[in-house]
């Protein structure tokens, strides 16, 4: 290769690096936690904060704890203001490529109680052996947080993802505002 | 004369360059556009974490070794544009000098996911194997894929080494095609990069449609189409030699076939025992629009059956393909260098129109006389085109690493002495093996540029 050419296959490769990755930066961000596990779990849950945190420290570190930080400090106090009616409620069941799922949320006392996991993924033993093991750690942190808007889990995205947003139809459904 | 020449040679030693540049481009652009969709696709978070890391490096290592995989497969498939950049001898090298890296980074994608999902799982890499094999799909084809993989690297690392026959490679590498095809469905039904309804998705379809249709049109449809379109038939064979026959094939509208003089063509004789194998010969006459012709020498295997071959046999070919030719000439003054049937080759580019006259010196080796083969049309052709000729007959000195005869060698021929010019000409080698090596060794040192080297090399 001449080295004109070779400059310019090397210039247009970092190029295409960088539009990659200021994709996968907005991929990342969307993906952000709102709320900061590690600051508003139990101590239960400390010791799993390193797993959880696989997605939310990426390159926007600087910007994810400061704005989050507020969130479960708000949602504490004025947890009767949340308008959620106490009761258990139906989530929606979610289409993953490894299976439906489908939880319920329990309110109670405007909070959010607990979170029943109806079905998790189940094709084929591997995603039934991660979804067993990253369903409770979801709940987990969900409860901290008050929010199905936590951060993912490394390893079992689809089953957090699909966990997420059958708990969201569910406190949407409750009528709960966090 | 001699200005329009040197322009029309530059602008297309240009445009060469150029196409092979971008070809190049092309390639490292393939392996950044595929490492930037696993970044958009939030891929670095992987690197964040230390238990999701060998996850990280098994799907970059996987995404880079089936991109390399596709280009190895092009590399191989005698797509044209490919074949008149760099030539067939050049891609096929590049092919298998990919091999090995290929192989290494597949490997390293099967072992680091066993060992990331299996952290993720709790289960040894083993365990997590039969596991994987068990639960996810299509993962016991990707492993099947694996290890047909593994054979043909190595069975093809093996050949080069002379440890098995040729014949046996082909049918084993045949199975590199149920390497890829049995590792690709893992590729979109697992694989979370080729999830549905993403860019990378309908990315790598297209890249895997686009690379198995160019092997089945250049591969198949177009060598089936071309043999039945010019339906050559065996018109007249001519022995030169003992052992040495020239073929002489006609059929229909050859003038539309697009072949030089020096070019090669894979050969398939429709006679009993020797239709089950295809010979690659090089033109030994430059394509006159009515005939095509080899000159062949029994080299020991089926070949032999080729002297007595009748005339009305039916021929099938794959080609012409390959750059040595005029297409290869980066300056106007050319040196030739041929031994054995070697010479034939040489002697079809000599044929070319657009080598002018006073351009050319040619040197011919046999061991003896009759080893010149194509003495008369050779020395006729160069009479034609006022080429300075020189013919080195006798058996190389002994001690002596030298491709000259042991007489040139010792009355102190050197390349420089029989072609004064050879630095700023093209050379164009052809002989056996080891001989052509040893020019190239000797034009390398007469300060002859790499790129005006052109050898084509044949075994005994």
């Amino acid at each position: 290769m001449r080295a004109r050419s070779a400059f310019f296959a090397g210039a247009g490769s970092v190029a295409i690096l960088a539009i990659g990755w200021q994709a996968g930066v907005g991929t990342l961000l969307s993906s952000l936690p709102t709320s900061a596990p590690v600051a508003s779990g139990p101590s239960a849950s400390a010791g799993k904060a390193a797993r959880t945190g696989t997605t939310g420290t990426t390159s926007n570190a600087s910007s994810s704890p400061s704005t989050s930080a507020a969130a479960p400090m708000a949602s504490a106090p004025m947890a009767m203001a949340s308008g959620a009616t106490d009761g258990t409620y139906n989530g929606q069941t979610i289409n993953t490529r490894y299976g439906t799922i489908q939880v319920n949320a329990v309110i109670a006392g405007g909070k959010i109680a607990d979170v029943v996991a109806v079905k998790l993924t189940d094709q084929g033993r591997q995603s039934v052996s991660i979804s067993n093991q990253a369903a409770p750690m979801v709940r987990q942190e969900v409860l901290s947080a008050q929010s199905a808007k936590v951060s993912n889990i490394g390893g079992a995205t689809y089953t957090t993802q699909g966990y997420l947003q059958s708990l969201q139809s569910a406190l949407d459904a409750a009528g709960f505002t966090g | 004369m001699t200005t329009v020449d040197a322009t029309r040679i530059k602008r297309q030693h240009t445009a060469r360059l150029r196409r092979g540049d971008l070809l190049s481009t092309v390639v490292y652009f393939s392996v950044a556009i595929v490492l930037a969709i696993f970044l958009a696709d939030g891929g670095a978070a992987y690197f964040t974490n230390i238990r999701d890391l060998a996850t990280g490096v098994g799907i970059v290592t996987g995404l880079i070794g089936s991109d390399l995989l596709l280009v190895m497969l092009l590399l191989a498939a005698r797509v044209p544009i490919i074949d008149r950049t760099f030539g067939h001898d050049t891609a096929l090298a590049q092919h298998r000098k990919l091999g090995k890296p290929v192989l290494y980074l597949i490997l390293a994608h099967m072992s680091l996911l066993l060992i990331g999902y299996g952290i993720t799982s709790g289960f040894n890499p083993v365990a997590e194997a039969l596991n994987m094999i068990a639960t996810m799909e299509d993962m016991g084809l990707a492993f099947i894929g694996m290890a047909l993989m593994i054979v043909v690297v190595v069975t093809s690392l093996i050949v080069v080494r002379k440890k098995l026959p040729y014949q046996f490679w082909y049918l084993v590498h045949l199975l590199s095609y149920g390497a890829v095809l049995a590792a690709l469905p893992h590729q979109f039904s697992t694989g979370m990069m080729f999830a549905d309804g993403t860019w990378a998705r309908y990315y790598w379809m297209a890249f895997y449609v686009g690379t198995l249709a160019a092997i089945a049109i250049f591969r198949v449809i177009l060598p089936v189409t071309l043999s039945f379109k010019h339906a050559l038939v065996v018109s007249d064979v001519r022995v030169e030699a003992p052992g040495v026959v020239s073929i002489t094939m006609t059929g229909r509208r050859l003038r539309e076939l697009k072949g030089k003089g020096g070019q090669f063509i894979n050969w398939r004789f429709w006679a009993p025992k020797l239709w089950w194998v295809s010979h690659p010969f090089s033109l030994s006459a430059a394509p006159d629009g009515k005939s095509l012709r080899i000159t062949v020498r029994d080299l020991g295997d089926t070949s032999h059956r080729l002297l007595t071959i009748k005339p009305g046999t039916k021929v099938s070919f794959e080609g012409p393909y390959g750059i040595f030719s005029e297409a290869a000439r980066t300056t106007t003054k050319a040196v030739f260098i041929g031994a054995g049937v070697g010479i034939t080759p040489i002697r079809a580019m000599l044929e070319d129109p657009l080598l002018k006259v006073n351009d050319a010196t040619v040197i011919l080796r046999g061991t003896t006389a009759q080893e010149v083969f194509l003495w008369q049309e050779t020395y006729d052709l160069c009479v034609a085109k006022h080429a300075s000729l020189r013919v080195l007959v006798g058996k190389r000195p002994r001690g002596v690493a030298t491709w000259l005869s042991a007489e040139a060698y010792s009355s102190g021929e050197r390349l420089s002495t029989l072609a004064p010019d050879i630095k700023d000409s093209d050379v164009f080698i052809c002989g056996p093996m080891q001989w052509t090596d040893l020019v190239v060794r000797d034009a390398k040192r007469a300060g002859v540029p790499d790129h005006q080297i052109h050898a084509e090399r044949f075994e005994f």
